[in-house]
């Protein structure tokens, strides 16, 4: 007997999903800013050789990519209370995708850094320029821009994998899937316009990035 | 008393002994051309003169302003001393006024009007002034040379080093860069300059110094110079380049 779909199952859920939505959005922006910024500090931290912040940024970043997204978060969220650090949900997973992020841009943004022409730091030097305005004014501007199409899929894969703060009952929009197949029992529907959600945020996500970075970084960064 | 004092200069780079014992003074307006094979030293020590590389030994002094060995504040010095590279090295992501205005109103603290004006005025000193907007990636090699230098002049140094600036350049956009020296010779500045171009050297240059493995091997009158080397060493150089 072939299956009958019901969508409109689905849409009675509209509100949960626009919630849940808005809350992956919300995620993914704070974690793409703060963490955009941890790897800024990172990367200059790495490609310049700031000790101790070096050091401390190149174990941060083995140890961040070498383990996965969910075992951080559960570390987070359930690991750390026992060393009195209490946090809700969505503290927790705001604060595993930006040390999640931060790590992945460190290294995508150092290898923008590194890129500098020795040159045009001297150049800089030889203006005067300290080396925190050389690093703001020269080497930074160039570096994101040459880097921003790895940043903004980086980014695109965080907001992809916000999906597991689900597992620690924070109620973006797999959650809200979940919450919704659970009501209706419509699995395919249900996963199936969760599925097209993600598709059209990770579009939508990627061309606003895109579009940042032309009005942030000038016309070198497309 | 003179601008710059170079006295008893030494640098290395590990065991290769780079500078070995310089002495050079230099007054006011002069036009120093440095001159030299590849490796005798030329660049290590215009670097030394901005704080680029540390020395050694010895001692450099520009306007009053001491260097020391491992310098570590070098900006008041660095707003005395401007460079110009073989390479250019202008900032991709400015146009060409906001690479003159950058340092102006960040290092000198200039408003943005008195740093535009002062950009456009320099722009217009080294014929680029509808250039004001262009990036670098849209300006020729001499053209982006002239920028520059423009953004160099902005600073307003006592002195200006260049390194091979037209080494980088096609032949036929040698000679805008060089007419932008000679004008700047011309209105007194203070220019040291390695250069290849020996013909410039001689109808421009104050005084001309030749290097050799590390030490001023000869020095003086560029026209005397040229026509009477006074060691086999630079009688070599010059009959090599020509
Ligand atoms: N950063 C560096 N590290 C190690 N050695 C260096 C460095 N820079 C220059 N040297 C060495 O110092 C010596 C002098 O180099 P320098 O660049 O001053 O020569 P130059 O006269 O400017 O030569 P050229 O005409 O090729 O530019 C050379 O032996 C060079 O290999
Ligand atoms: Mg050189």
């Amino acid at each position: 007997m072939a299956y009958a779909f019901d969508f409109s199952a689905v849409l009675e859920y509209r509100e949960a999903l626009l919630a849940g939505t808005g809350r992956t959005l919300m995620l993914t922006g704070i974690g793409a800013v703060a963490g955009l910024v941890l790897g800024t500090a990172g990367a200059v931290s790495r490609a310049w050789r700031l000790a101790p912040f070096d050091r401390i940024f190149a174990v941060y970043v083995e140890l961040i990519r070498n383990t996965p997204f969910l075992v951080q978060l559960f570390f987070i969220f359930f690991g750390l209370p026992s060393l009195g650090v209490q946090m809700d949900e969505w503290q927790a997973a705001i604060l595993a995708v930006v040390i999640n992020l931060g790590a992945y841009s460190t290294e995508i943004i150092r290898a923008g850094i590194e890129a500098t022409p020795r040159g045009q730091i001297e150049a800089a030097q030889s203006l005067a320029m300290t080396r925190r305005q050389i690093f703001f004014h020269v080497v930074l501007p160039p570096a994101l821009a040459k880097v921003w199409p790895a940043i903004c899929s980086q980014v695109v894969i965080v907001m992809l994998g916000t999906s597991v703060c689900s597992q620690i009952a924070a109620e973006e929009l797999t959650f809200a899937a979940n919450f919704i197949q659970s009501r209706n029992f419509r699995a395919f529907e249900t996963y199936f316009v969760v599925t097209a959600m993600y598709f059209l945020l990770a579009v939508g996500v990627r061309q606003v990035l895109a579009l940042t970075g032309q009005r942030l970084l000038g016309r070198r960064s497309k | 008393m003179a601008l710059v004092r170079i006295e008893a200069l030494h640098k290395h780079f590990g065991s290769n002994h780079v500078l070995r014992g310089i002495d050079l003074d230099i007054e006011e307006g002069q036009v120093i051309a440095l001159i030299g094979r590849s490796g005798s030293g030329k660049s290590t020590l215009l670097r030394t003169i901005n704080g680029l590389e540390s020395f050694d030994d010895g001692s450099i002094e520009v306007d009053g302003e001491h260097i020391r060995p491992q310098g570590t504040d070098l900006r008041a010095l660095r707003m005395k001393v401007g460079m110009i590279f073989q390479q250019f090295n202008l900032f991709p992501h400015l146009t060409a006024g906001q690479n003159v205005m950058l340092a102006t109103r960040i290092v000198r603290k200039m408003g943005d009007d008195a740093a535009r004006d002062l950009a456009k005025s320099m722009l217009l000193k080294v014929g680029l002034q509808e250039k004001f907007d262009a990036y670098p990636d849209q300006l020729s090699g001499g053209q982006q040379q002239r920028v520059a230098i423009a953004r160099a002049l902005a600073m307003q140094p006592r002195v200006l080093l260049c390194d091979e600036i037209t080494s980088a350049l096609d032949p036929e956009l040698v000679n805008e860069v060089l007419a932008v020296v000679k004008n700047l010779a011309a209105e007194g500045m203070t220019l040291i300059m390695v250069t290849h171009e020996m013909r410039f050297a001689r109808e421009v240059g104050d005084k001309l110094v030749f290097m050799y493995q590390g030490r001023i091997h000869e020095s003086g009158d560029p026209q005397t110079l040229f026509a009477n080397p006074q060691t086999p060493e630079l009688a070599g150089f010059i009959g090599s380049i020509n």
